[in-house]
């Protein structure tokens, strides 16, 4: 059950599911769904997200990661903030059509994680868990957004070669247009993510959290695949210049590891600084200064 | 006060006739100034443009009739009446103006929906006005009929979609690549249709065309009017890497471009896409083409589908559009009514206030004694009253006229105040 706290979050939610129905909708039905629903509910979603962020904070006056819960919901504050920024800069058209609907459903399945069994084990005040998950945060928030620009390039690709001419293919930008945009969100990701792993393996290697082998948890292991992964993306366009639908498809498979590395590896039985609360009483938690 | 139009167009007459009355821009002053001087209480518009010529006129309860602009045209172009006349059609107040207002919304145009009208109506009405041939009939007209085609434009979708082979590939080519700056335009073939791709790709910013020709010098003045590159047909194989959109429409009887050439190219630019454009028949570019990936291949037939999906949809708009029309219509016509009756009421005005005039001018000499203070006073009052006297029926009379009787009201106050005299000449 959720609990009653955590109702912000249901609001938030819903206002990203109408932002999310508005936008398909004012694609397919201009007349019917106003352009400026999509904006002031997403707008109104993410002032709520950022007050319930704040709230969480204070109530256990920490950064909110203290969780899985609060670390998705940060994770999913952070797409956000880097979308909004990003339109405003490059003014994106179509994009919230792409993103919104898949923050909706990972919002959706963020909510699966209340009830915060896995708590952190680390202490927060730690200059060494900033350094590691602010720039890992946000550049998994570029990698999303690329994601994104990534299905709307298969989309409009898709279209061209087909020849459906529907409403969506007037409202999507071009294909040319659509590449360097995800271009640019994986150019401005994946320095952030190298940063972040070379802080955390910094952290890791001078602090021993994981213990010994901290080298073969699954986390470590799929963080350094999805750098790879990215790598090989930088590389495959910037060296060998690659375009179009490859670079699209390397994209979307790089966010489905970001997304299993993020939480697929707590299925694992991977715990990465968290812990099970019903463990909690055995271990002591590690205090490091 | 009535608004006549009398004219022809594209499918009242054929060209041989339309070419016979045809303007230009520079003698439409003469010839506004030459129908002015023979009805001088007139307002008119002259427009003309390839598919019509129509004369707007606005004279005082339609002392101009058709015939009199048909024999001023006759004149004019020193063309016999009856050469043209068959073909001419006229209309008269609200059918005049919707008229107008389909015409500038493209409703009557060749191809319906396109923009090029309102400019030419605009342009037409510029001249009108810089000739001060029109008045405030005219200026009201075509004001709203300007006004109309934006909303219409706004409203409806009758303008949006593309209708042409060469704006519909343009536009395709537009969904593949953000800009034509940079980007090569191999062109095969140097035909009329490849002529008008290129004059359509060069407006919207594309500056490095290839030509290639089996005939280098047809080659070489297509490429030299788009400041483009001429070469030899057979270096076609070279260029097929480098271009970023191929148009090809040359006779031959067999396939120009192969599948292996563009798997090759495509293997050379990394992904980067190319836009083909077969608008030959038969095809120039092996079909197969089309499944290699970041290729995108487009023949006649699906731009043509496409350019037939697009004019149905601004059929579809028709009905919209016509119910626009017939309010606005309606507003103008009640707009009218109200101009129609402002020199009657300034006229009952004017003659109530001599009437007030004179009586004061009458009184004064008797009130020598009376200071100048006083005396304003007195004159305010009567002044005051009069207005006062005359704002209830002004108000009725200005509210009839919308429903188009206030001319009878104003008609009937004139008689019963004994006011006959004409004034509401047309006011430049």
């Amino acid at each position: 059950m959720i609990s009653l706290p955590h109702t912000p979050f249901i609001i938030v939610i819903i206002l990203y599911f109408i932002s999310s129905v508005w936008s398909i909708g004012s694609i397919v039905k201009p007349h019917a769904f106003n352009r400026k629903v999509v904006k002031w509910s997403m707008m109104m979603g993410f002032f709520i997200h950022s007050g319930f962020l704040v709230f969480l904070g204070f109530e256990s006056s920490n950064i909110p990661i203290t969780n899985v819960y609060e670390s998705f919901i940060s994770l999913l504050w952070c797409i956000l903030f880097v979308y909004i920024n990003l339109d405003y800069l490059y003014r994106l058209p179509s994009l919230d059509t792409f993103l919104i609907p898949v923050v909706t459903a990972l919002s959706l399945w963020a909510l699966t994680f209340d009830g915060g069994n896995l708590l952190i084990t680390v202490h927060l005040q730690n200059f060494w868990l900033i350094a590691h998950i602010i720039p890992i945060f946000v550049g998994y928030a570029a990698f999303t957004i690329s994601f994104s620009l990534s299905i709307m390039y298969l989309t409009q690709q898709r279209q061209l070669k087909h020849k459906l001419f529907g409403p969506l293919f007037n409202k999507l930008p071009s294909l040319e247009g659509i590449d360097k945009l995800m271009w640019k969100t994986i150019s401005f990701g994946f320095p952030l993510l190298t940063l972040g792993l070379v802080f955390g393996t910094f952290w890791v290697k001078t602090q021993n959290i994981l213990g010994e082998m901290w080298y073969l948890d699954y986390k470590v292991i799929l963080g350094l695949a999805t750098w790879l992964i990215y790598a090989a993306l930088l590389h495959m366009r910037l060296v060998a210049s690659f375009h179009g639908t490859k670079i699209a498809c390397l994209t979307i498979a790089g966010f489905c590891l970001v997304l299993f590395t993020f939480i697929g590896t707590f299925f694992m039985g991977s715990k990465h600084a968290f812990q099970n609360v019903n463990e909690q009483s055995h271990t002591k938690i590690l205090h490091i200064q | 006060m009535s608004i006549l139009v009398v004219g022809l167009n594209h499918k009242s007459a054929p060209v041989e006739v339309r070419e016979k009355l045809a303007f230009n821009a520079n003698n439409i002053p003469t010839a506004l100034s030459c129908f002015l001087q023979k009805y001088q209480k007139a307002e008119a518009v002259i427009l003309s443009t390839c598919n019509r010529v129509e004369i707007y006129v606005s004279s005082l309860d339609g002392a101009i009739q058709a015939e009199d602009v048909l024999s001023f045209l006759a004149d004019f172009h020193k063309v016999e009446l009856p050469v043209f006349s068959p073909y001419m059609y006229h209309n008269k107040d609200g059918r005049a103006v919707n008229h107008l207002f389909f015409v500038t919304t493209s409703l009557d145009s060749m191809v319906l929906g396109e923009s090029q009208i309102l400019s030419q109506v605009k342009e037409a009405y510029t001249i009108a006005s810089l000739q001060e041939s029109t008045g405030k009939v005219l200026n009201q007209l075509f004001q709203q009929a300007l006004n109309v085609a934006k909303i219409v434009h706004t409203k409806t979708s009758i303008g949006k979609r593309k209708v042409s082979i060469s704006s519909v590939a343009v536009e395709f080519a537009e969904k593949i690549f953000q800009d034509f700056t940079g980007k090569i335009v191999l062109v095969v073939g140097a035909g009329e249709m490849c002529e008008l791709l290129i004059k359509h790709l060069y407006e919207e910013g594309a500056r490095t065309f290839v030509v290639a020709n089996r005939t280098f010098e047809r080659a070489q003045e297509l490429a030299h009017t788009y400041h483009g590159q001429a070469i030899k047909y057979e270096l076609l194989g070279e260029y097929l890497a480098k271009a970023d959109i191929i148009i090809s429409s040359t006779s031959a009887p067999h396939y120009v471009i192969h599948t292996q050439q563009i798997k090759e190219a495509i293997k050379h630019r990394r992904g980067n896409p190319i836009f083909l454009i077969d608008i030959a028949v038969p095809r120039d570019i092996e079909p197969d083409i089309a499944k290699i990936d970041n290729v995108y291949l487009y023949n006649i037939d699906d731009l043509q589908s496409v350019v037939s999906q697009n004019i149905d949809e601004r059929t579809r708009e028709i009905e919209k559009c016509r119910s626009i029309i017939e309010e606005e219509v309606e507003h103008f016509m009640a707009k009218l009514e109200e101009i129609k009756i402002e020199p009657a009421i300034t006229l009952l005005r004017n003659h109530f206030h001599a009437i007030g005039r004179e009586e004061l001018n009458r009184l004064k000499p008797k009130l020598k004694n009376m200071q100048d203070g006083e005396w304003e006073q007195v004159v305010y009052t009567i002044e005051r009253t009069i207005n006062k006297l005359l704002h209830h029926p002004a108000k009725v009379a200005k509210q009839e006229a919308k429903n188009g009787g206030g001319y009878r009201y104003v008609e009937t106050i004139k008689k019963l105040f004994g006011i006959f005299h004409h004034t509401d000449h047309p006011q430049h």
